[in-house]
């Protein structure tokens, strides 16, 4: 193995930036706690690290560090995307922050730091970068979850995310550990290399299971799906739309390489361990998700049944569904950053699903606001999430998984049910709490950006299409 | 397979042994039970106590505070016996890796966790 160079940093341009702004934070954080210094520091951080991933770091499908970390239009894809859902969550937590008596500093610390594992993670030519990219990402969301130190149910939600998420590791090195003594190698190559033409053995199918327990747990698919509604519930909203937006895009891009690079060998199992892990998904937390009554909550289920649809992409597998994924993550990250938005704008009344009632007579703007996101996570045109919906089950159709898709259209026309009461409670009910404040300036950035990309993304779906370049 | 099959026999002699042992215990050894003997065994503490005894903060964060050094020390030994092969990169890399454990070291002072009140 090459020793690693100065040359090799370059690939880390955009980890190095968000990595350099969280130790300046963390050095001043005692001085910063009540300027907005920290807030406008990740924001750019997050820009930077978006154009250097783009512009700064070398040609393409270069390789660094003895073959582990890469730079490629898949990579490049997730930390712009990542970057993005960085920004946002930033932006989106800006009047969050003093209400809930969050310190500042180490608010975005853990924020950049967390998105520094996703990126890590997305770039990962290898099982153990991998590995560590995700349980950075964990290790901060599990202290950005109970980052409420006086409020009991953010602690509650932070033992119980760190319990599970412990567990989750665990089968997930123990899925590394069986790769590695099938294969002898824990590089992606490597392993796609040794599995070529040889037969099935149970041991590779236990070791492909474990590896992808371990990374549904991230995603937070069925049946690994427990900790997200709680964890989703008791952390502040800012940090459930973190959660939902970039570490569910992180896992994903992280699944989506080790199906098709790692185990391309092995597709027909890793596919049928998928599509259970999908099916089961979309079915339980649509059904799950109508009975919700918090908001959190049901976005929480919400985004564990978009888990099961991101997947049909990569169940089809080959270069389209890779694509297929990758667009639905991305719309999926801007619409429910979105959503979320709209119930961080409405404080304290916008948690649960009675506080909507008559939204649409007191604040039309943030209602209709409201109604575009319900309808891109419905997937009804002409938003994004129609295109998204029907990259991932047509793509599902190619490849023959056709009873797969004719669930995952049932189950959308269930999950209409759950937010189109939503839209009733807006739009045909009489307001019965007082009209909520205006939107802060940075909320509605925020907001105005989701909302763009999700009308833009629902009028002309291809306009994605060059990016979303297959691993 | 076959080199696994040590583990195989490692695994069901352990639960033999252990099986044996509880269920022969139990089914011929002889029964004098007194109050004493029927406690649960806990390495001579009383078992049983009210959590009514108080344990400052203070010695969990020094215990943390421990682990950042502790953690410093695995990474540099190694770097140590290889000190000569790595050369300057090396010791550059080291300082940098240095610079940022020491980062969260100045956070912890900055912030009071030092302090012993």
């Amino acid at each position: 193995m090459n020793r690693p160079t100065t040359a090799d940093l370059t690939l880390l341009v955009p980890e190095l930036i968000l990595v350099g702004m969280a130790l300046v934070l963390i050095l001043a954080a005692r001085r910063i706690q009540t300027a907005p210094i920290a807030l406008v520091g990740t924001v750019v951080a997050a820009l930077a690290a978006a154009a250097a991933s783009i512009w700064v770091v070398p040609s393409e499908g270069a390789s660094g560090f003895g073959g582990m970390i890469t730079v490629d239009g898949y990579s490049r894809f997730f930390e712009v995307l990542i970057a993005a859902s960085l920004a946002l969550a930033a932006l989106l937590s800006a009047k969050t922050l003093d209400r809930d008596r969050i310190p500042r500093a180490e608010y975005h610390v853990l924020l950049l730091l967390a998105s520094t594992g996703m990126m890590l993670a997305v770039s990962s030519l290898d099982l153990l970068t991998l590995y560590l990219g995700v349980e950075l990402m964990t290790l901060c969301t599990i202290v950005l979850v109970g980052i409420q130190v006086e409020n009991p149910a953010s602690n509650e939600a932070a033992v119980k995310y760190f319990l599970i998420a412990s567990f989750a590791s665990a089968l997930l090195l123990f899925g590394i550990s069986l790769t590695y003594g099938v294969t002898g190698t824990t590089d992606f190559a490597g392993i796609a290399s040794a599995l070529r033409g040889r037969g099935s053995d149970p041991l590779l199918i236990a070791a492909m299971g474990l590896v992808a327990a371990g990374l549904a747990f991230k995603i937070a698919a069925v049946p690994f799906h427990a900790w997200a509604p709680d964890a989703y519930q008791g952390a502040t909203a800012p940090v459930a739309a973190f959660l939902a937006a970039g570490s569910k895009a992180a896992g994903l891009a992280a699944v989506g390489r080790v199906a098709l690079v790692a185990f391309d060998s092995e597709a027909r199992t890793l596919s049928a361990i998928l599509a259970g892990l999908a099916g089961l998904s979309i079915v339980v937390a649509s059904i799950i998700a109508l009975s919700q009554t918090d908001m959190k909550r049901l976005l929480a289920y919400s985004s564990i049944a978009h888990a099961g649809y991101a997947l049909l992409g990569l169940i089809a597998g080959g270069p389209e569904g890779a694509s297929a994924t990758m667009t639905y993550a991305c719309f999926y990250v801007f619409m429910t950053l979105g959503a979320f938005g709209v119930v961080i704008a409405l404080g304290e009344r916008g948690e649960s699903v009675d506080g909507y009632q008559g939204l649409a007579a007191q604040r039309p703007g943030t209602a209709a606001l409201m109604l575009i996101f319900l309808l891109a996570l419905t997937g009804i045109p002409p938003t994004a999430g129609f295109a998204a919906k029907f990259v991932v089950i047509q793509s599902a159709v190619r490849a023959d998984h056709v009873p797969l898709a004719v669930l995952a259209v049932v189950c959308s026309v269930v999950t209409a049910f759950v937010y189109m009461r939503i839209a009733v409670q807006m739009y045909m009910k009489e307001p019965k709490q007082a009209a909520p404040a205006r939107l802060p300036l940075t909320v509605s950035a925020a907001l105005a950006v989701t909302a763009l990309v999700t009308l833009i993304g629902g009028i002309s779906p291809g306009s994605l299409a060059p990016w979303t370049v297959p691993p | 397979m076959s080199e696994y099959a040590g583990i195989a026999v490692t695994f069901v002699m352990a639960g033999a042994v252990a099986g044996a042992m509880v269920i022969l215990s139990s089914t011929l050894g002889k029964k004098h039970p007194t109050a004493v003997k029927l406690a649960p065994f806990e390495c001579g503490k009383d078992p049983f106590s009210l959590p009514m005894g108080r344990l400052a903060i203070k010695f969990y964060l020094t215990a943390i505070l421990f682990i950042l050094f502790d953690v410093e020390l695995v990474f540099l030994y190694p770097w140590a016996v290889c000190f000569r092969e790595l050369g300057v990169l090396g010791l550059t890399e080291m300082g940098i890796f240095l610079g940022v454990v020491m980062v969260g070291f100045v956070y912890a002072w900055d912030n009071g966790a030092l302090e012993w009140k």
